[in-house]
């Protein structure tokens, strides 16, 4: 057997049947291996959507993803995906193919040290540099993404190796460590949560990631403290739970913002405390004790102090913070401001309101359907009015914002999830990203639905531009996009444009009810801005609300 | 604040080039550095001095999570004294 063969078989015994990836030199011994491996390959249209649909078959699914490239500028390609698994802590394995051994740093043809490029956006990064060094790579880089706080991990293998003999290895299979939770902590925890009078739980990706959700739902059912969650986080807590108050930061909920302003007590759970939902550090949650529960130690006390914190798993720790509480005046103002703040959907005139539209859509899609979004106002506004109820089914570029996104994390939870319906929500600007991936739509015959808000505008810049600079409108104006029913047509993707209120509930029927792919095109006016919006540098309590 | 600190680790051929982006990344300015192997070339040991206006917590953590790396311990603290003008 060969290191190539060795790698695909390896690839099987972790469960692995599923890879994205795209052919190239220095990865030819793999793929002939993947030829007839037993490893089904989903050939994308580019490195980037390679790595994106892995993406996306990684958080529709909560297991690893791997995608695959060849040297040079199919490994540079992977770059911007990798950067993305790796703010969104998803678990992915890339495998490149490198210039044989001996022409390493000889500048030989497609070479790139991809190894030193990838230090900065990958939780760790391998070469293979001896054929007895494959096996154990392979198996650490599968422990790596997945255990701790999960992330991306390189292995960089040189051509010679994929094609020279393999070194058998025989796995170790170590038990998972069960770290015990220091139980003063969690007194002092319990003691805490029981002595507040405003507690808040900000919860955020790290629930899903850690598979807490049921812990996490019952402890809120326990304790009935009133909740808000990050981007990352949606889909965690049910979105009709009685207290919760929606997301949290820049583009979040008057009610979540203003309860996080007012609260005493903050748990933050699977949360970062990131500058989209903190706003202005100094002044976010500035009467609140916090409780940090994560993972990752390095982000306790990282840019807010806290009081406790615990790092242990959440399924461990979430089950011995039960307690009742009695903040019964607390909970009556969390409903009374998800009442009086409730989001408003009436609109004047015949043009589409892209947050009614996505209401709607919600209503009508099926249970348990998995919405992958771009990057931009169709991005919050899916956040702020779709309503979600498991993590895996919100699949968001959050902490990088990679536009471009949407379309091939749609392909990889298509794959991932063919029993669900899979929708891509995109803007002009960010569908054009990774437009080529309609190609791999149309080679698998992906039934895809992808709902385009078209603004011609990159539109969540031109709201600053009109809003921070004075409208001058620099490089944001997309008036001459193409014809986007037309482009998908040349993919064999039916699709339409509608651009009036009365168009919208037979369009919606037809995206959802079409057997294979469909483009709802839909036109709408340039001057729709997301609110409400904390203006960068400013406390959460400072929302702007209109235009006003 | 200048910070005196070493760390253990597995050799591995990027192992300093990883923990110097780090320190960079992270918002400290590297004022001394040795590194050698140790055990027959297996271990990497390196002695450092970094400096920053940044708690130091924030990069030992960051250091501590690199694959490979055993140990990190902080020798020593010394508050920067800066001229007046």
């Amino acid at each position: 057997m060969n290191g190539a063969n060795f790698v695909v078989q390896a690839l099987k015994q972790h469960n692995i049947s599923q890879v994205f990836g795209y052919p190239g030199g220095a990865i030819m011994p793999l793929y002939d291996a993947l030829y007839d491996g037993g490893v089904d390959h989903l050939l994308c249209r580019h490195e980037q959507g390679a790595v994106m649909a892995a993406i996306g078959y990684a958080r529709s699914t909560g297991n690893v993803g791997v995608c695959i490239a060849t040297s040079g500028p199919g490994a540079t390609n992977l770059i911007t995906g990798l950067a993305d698994a790796m703010m969104d802590s998803v678990p992915v394995v890339a495998i490149t193919g490198q210039v044989a051994s001996n022409l390493i740093g000889t500048d030989a043809f497609q070479e790139i040290d991809v190894l030193g490029l990838s230090l900065a956006c990958t939780k760790h990064s391998f070469m293979v540099q001896s054929a007895d060094q494959l096996g154990p790579i392979i198996e650490q880089a599968f422990e790596l993404a997945s255990s701790g706080r999960p992330g991306p991990v390189l292995i960089d293998i040189p051509k010679d190796i994929q094609l020279g003999d393999a070194v058998n290895f025989a796995s170790i299979c170590k038990a998972p460590i069960t770290e015990n939770v220091d139980q003063k902590t969690i007194n002092k925890a319990l003691a805490m949560i029981s002595n507040a009078q405003k507690p808040l739980l900000y919860v955020g990706g790290g629930v899903g990631m850690a598979k807490a959700i049921a812990p996490l739902r019952k402890f809120i059912n326990i304790t009935k403290i009133p909740s808000v969650c990050t981007l990352k986080g949606i889909g965690a807590i049910e979105h009709d739970s009685d207290y919760f108050l929606g997301m949290v930061g820049m583009h979040g909920s008057k009610a979540s913002n203003l309860a996080i302003q007012e609260c005493d007590l903050l748990i933050a759970i699977g949360a970062r405390f990131d500058d989209r939902v903190t706003g202005k550090l100094d002044e976010f949650a500035p009467h609140a004790k916090v409780i940090h529960l994560d993972i990752d130690a390095a982000e306790v006390d990282k840019l807010r102090t806290v009081e406790l914190s615990m790092t242990e798993d959440l399924k461990q720790i979430l089950p011995l913070l039960e307690v009742e509480t009695s903040i019964h005046d607390w909970q009556q103002k969390a409903l009374t401001m998800k009442i009086d703040f409730a989001n408003r959907y009436d609109h004047p005139g015949e043009a589409i309101f892209a947050p009614a539209l996505l209401r709607q859509l919600a209503q009508m899609q099926p249970r348990d359907t998995v919405i992958c979004t771009d990057v931009g106002q169709h991005q919050m506004w899916v956040a702020q009015h779709m309503f979600v109820d498991r993590p895996e089914n919100h699949i968001s570029s959050s902490g990088l914002g990679t536009m471009g996104f949407g379309i091939p994390a749609a392909v990889g939870a298509k794959v991932a999830r063919p029993d669900d319906m899979v929708i891509a929500v995109s803007g002009d600007g960010s569908f054009m990203m990774n437009v080529q991936e309609l190609g791999t739509i149309k080679r698998k015959k992906l039934p895809v639905k992808i709902l385009l808000i078209d603004n011609q505008r990159l539109g969540m810049v031109r709201q600053w531009q009109k809003l921070f600079f004075d409208g001058r409108y620099s490089e944001t104006i997309l008036t001459d996009n193409p014809d986007f029913v037309t482009l998908a047509s040349a993919f064999d993707i039916p699709g339409e444009t509608i651009s009036t209120k009365s168009q919208i509930q037979g369009a919606l029927k037809r995206l959802l009810e079409s057997e294979g792919a469909y483009l709802l095109h839909v036109s709408i006016s340039e001057e729709e801005n997301v609110w409400p919006l904390v203006p960068p540098g400013a406390a959460n309590d400072k929302m702007m609300e209109s235009l006003q | 604040m200048k910070s005196q600190l070493t760390i253990e680790s597995q050799n591995s051929p990027e192992l300093l080039e990883r923990l110097l982006r780090v320190v960079r990344h992270r918002g400290f300015n590297m004022q001394t550095l040795q590194a050698e192997t140790t055990n027959n070339e297996q271990n990497l040991h390196l002695s450092l001095t970094v400096c920053s206006e940044r708690e130091i917590s924030l990069l030992t953590k960051q250091l501590e999570k690199i694959f490979g790396v055993t140990k990190v311990s902080l020798l020593a603290q010394q508050a920067v004294i800066k001229a007046s003008a």
